[in-house]
């Protein structure tokens, strides 16, 4: 994450992952997750926090999900069904279970198929939110095949030279195993900014970047201003002469695999009714691991190497900075906003649990 | 495509798609191509031109292709082998082929395994240039199948804060079939601008747009001025805040599952646009039936262009749709070729003995 999106020091509380993961566990059984459920949710928000995407971690997403079980949009207890199925493929029905529990899930019986035949694919219609979708393509590492993970659903992104929202950021993420290196790792929004990074800059009272969001009419903000009230997001590339119509089609096409392919979600579809793929492919099934990961480690640090443009001191490659920043925080914990320590203590003390240790 | 990027006017000359792809064919078949080959890569190429995406069509590939030809680097009868194979998946080891005649070749291979077992998915290396990659993806959708198409090879882009190029603009194309709608077909280069509208922008003398390339140190020029020497591509984004870590991350996977996933390749040891693919084909009724996708996909497709437009702009598209209009467009018209373009077809027609391109009259 680019640095003004973190949470200043002197706002920070800092909160060891093993401490976190108890409490958020411990709200989840609440809710009424089962142990397994709870465990898997919690595993999915302790990723993306140790991680440092913040958006995704619990900071936003924690009160959400507690709301959403709380008004009865999300299921605590889904079972979720298989709706059709080939040797590579299926469908499933999540019935409204929340994405950070059925999606890992839905990912292993992907790993299974793609075991048998070198692919799994798996679209699943009528879920709810997917937290951080690299976790669900990380899942496949350690079974040295390459994840790929969609959500899509809601509107809050205009189409290139479009006025109005009819499709959101929907975001592709994609986990290749190396040998040495840290693994890649790519997981990006189809618009300029995720949608919930809007939130966290205004909470910040941070100042807009040129080109990355809209004014209610659709016209791309090309200036430095506060956030205003009323914006919604671009597309990737913010113009059409800078690619919007790129960050457009991605956001498109993971609607159609998401969406459009498990049971015809989009646009003024359910607010809050997401729809995801996850998606597997063995490279055993198409070359030698051995030499696959070798050859990875060449190609990712051929590319951390390269010679960094003035004003910059290296050059990175997607999953390494999240990788650094793990490390990092196992070590020092998680950097929390206190309004946040706030309402986890707010929330305990509603569910007569321990208060999150600092 | 950008209108600043079209031929102007004056300087067209028109040719019936038929002409068009006859000559090309005449072309392929006296490189040594057998006249199928010859017509299947043909198609590919006159399909660009006809959907209006001369960046891949014969202006700027044509002569490429027989100086590749000529170096003895793309091998007109080539013996491709599959290496790996499961029911889902295969690697191809091309032989030198023509992208534009493996390529196809392995979608076709793809549909096959997704018929039986859902989905198809082939890597190929050692494979040349393979033109428009929307080409190979659309070969999907008369089997009621989601195309998907990549290209790597290359160091031409700069990674994000980086100075020196080190990936391809590497392309993924999707195609995914409605009903009554034109289909949704997406062609994007992970780059700002794909490499060969730079050429295109240099023959037309049309500006560079701010964040569009990087300077020799990869600093994004961010002014409008005229196409310099020594320019680098920029991921797509132009800057980190603008989200260039995207346009790069979609050059490494593209890499990784044309290049790295068939043979190891990438960066400086794979000619620019040269050297592997990745095709998959998706079959709809393996996650739902096919007619009530297609009239989902009609319902969001309309749902798109209808949207409201900005202030400034007439119309919303969506993929597909502008080169399915021009593609109509240009079967009755005919295809605006530069007339620099139709002196190199009469001087190359002329050296290999064959016809002359025939001109609309």
């Amino acid at each position: 994450m680019l640095e003004h999106f973190h949470v200043a020091e002197d706002d920070a509380v800092r909160i060891m992952p093993d401490a976190l993961r108890k409490t958020v566990n411990e709200l989840f059984l609440k809710i009424g997750f089962s142990e397994q459920d709870a465990w898997q949710s919690t595993d999915v928000l302790l990723l993306s926090d140790t991680r440092g995407v913040d958006t995704h971690g619990v900071s936003n997403m924690m009160r959400r999900y507690i709301e959403g079980v709380n008004d009865g949009f999300i299921n605590p207890t889904p079972k979720w069904t298989i709706t059709r199925e080939t040797p590579t493929t299926a469908n499933v029905d999540c019935d409204r279970g929340l994405g950070i529990a059925v999606i890992p899930q839905v990912m292993e019986l992907a790993i299974e198929k793609a075991k048998d035949t070198g692919i799994g694919m798996i679209t699943m219609g009528n879920g709810r939110h997917a937290g951080m979708i690299a976790y669900h393509a990380m899942m496949a590492l350690p079974h040295d095949m390459i994840g790929y993970a969609i959500t899509a659903g809601g509107q809050s992104m205009p189409p290139t030279f479009g006025a109005e929202p009819r499709l959101a950021p929907n975001p592709h993420a994609w986990a290749v195993p190396a040998d040495k290196e840290p693994p890649f790792v790519l997981d990006i929004s189809s618009s300029s900014v995720a949608a919930n990074k809007v939130q966290l800059l205004r909470r910040m009272n941070s100042m807009t970047i040129p080109g990355m969001m809209a004014e209610s009419d659709g016209t791309p903000i090309m200036d430095e201003r506060p956030v205003p009230e009323e914006t919604i997001v671009l597309p990737n590339g913010a113009t059409r002469e800078l690619g919007s119509h790129k960050g457009y089609g991605l956001s498109a096409i993971a609607q159609v695999f998401g969406g459009i392919l498990s049971d015809g979600a989009f646009g003024p579809y359910q607010n809050g009714h997401m729809s995801h793929v996850v998606g597997v492919y063995s490279i055993e099934a198409f070359t030698d691991v051995k030499r696959f990961k070798s050859s990875m480690d060449d190609f990712l640090k051929y590319l951390r190497e390269t010679p960094p443009a003035p004003g910059h001191d290296r050059v990175y490659y997607a999953g390494l900075p999240e990788h650094e920043e793990s490390i990092d925080r196992h070590e020092r914990g998680i950097p929390l906003h206190h309004e946040v320590v706030e309402w986890f203590d707010s929330a305990t003390a509603e569910f007569n649990l321990a208060p999150l240790e600092r | 495509m950008l209108e600043h990027f079209h031929v102007p006017d004056e300087d067209r000359v028109m040719i019936r798609r038929a002409d068009l792809f006859k000559t090309t064919t005449d072309i392929f078949e006296s490189m040594g191509m057998s006249r199928e080959d010859a017509e299947l890569a043909a198609d590919g190429l006159v399909t660009a031109d006809i959907r209006g995406c001369e960046t891949h069509g014969v202006s700027n590939m044509l002569r490429v292709y027989l100086q590749a030809f000529a170096e003895g680097k793309i091998n007109p009868t080539p013996d491709w082998k599959i290496t790996h194979e499961t029911s889902a998946v295969a690697t191809i080891d091309a032989d030198k082929a023509h992208g534009l005649v493996m390529v196809p070749k392995a979608m076709d291979l793809a549909i096959e395994k997704a018929k039986k077992v859902g989905i198809g998915a082939v890597t190929i290396h050692n494979s040349n240039h393979a033109g428009m990659m929307a080409y190979h993806a659309m070969r999907a959708m008369p089997h009621d199948m989601i195309g998907y198409a990549i290209t790597g090879g290359g160091a031409v882009m700069v990674p994000t804060y980086g100075a020196e190029p080190r990936v391809g603009a590497v392309p993924h194309a999707w195609a995914v079939p409605a009903d009554k709608m034109p289909p949704f077909v997406l062609d994007i280069s992970s780059s700002s601008v794909a490499a060969n509208k730079i050429q295109l922008l240099r023959r037309t003398g049309a500006p560079l747009l701010p964040g569009l390339m990087a300077d020799e140190e990869g600093t994004p020029i961010m002014e409008e001025r005229p196409v310099p020497d020594g320019v680098r591509l920029l991921p797509w984004g132009s800057t980190r805040e603008l989200g260039s870590h995207k346009g790069y991350g979609m050059a490494v996977i593209g890499q990784v599952f044309s290049g790295i996933l068939s043979a190891g390749l990438f960066g400086v040891s794979t000619p620019p646009g040269n050297g592997s693919q990745f095709v998959a084909a998706y079959s709809i009724d393996a996650f739902r039936d096919v007619a009530e996708f297609k009239s989902s996909m009609d319902e969001f497709l309309t749902y798109l262009v209808e949207t409201p437009p900005a202030p400034g702009h007439d119309r919303v598209y969506y993929a597909g749709l502008p080169e399915h209009e021009e593609t109509i467009v240009r079967e009755r018209d005919g295809i605006p070729l530069h007339r620099e373009v139709i002196e190199w077809f009469d001087s190359t027609t002329d050296d290999l003995k064959l016809d002359l391109i025939e001109r609309m009259s």
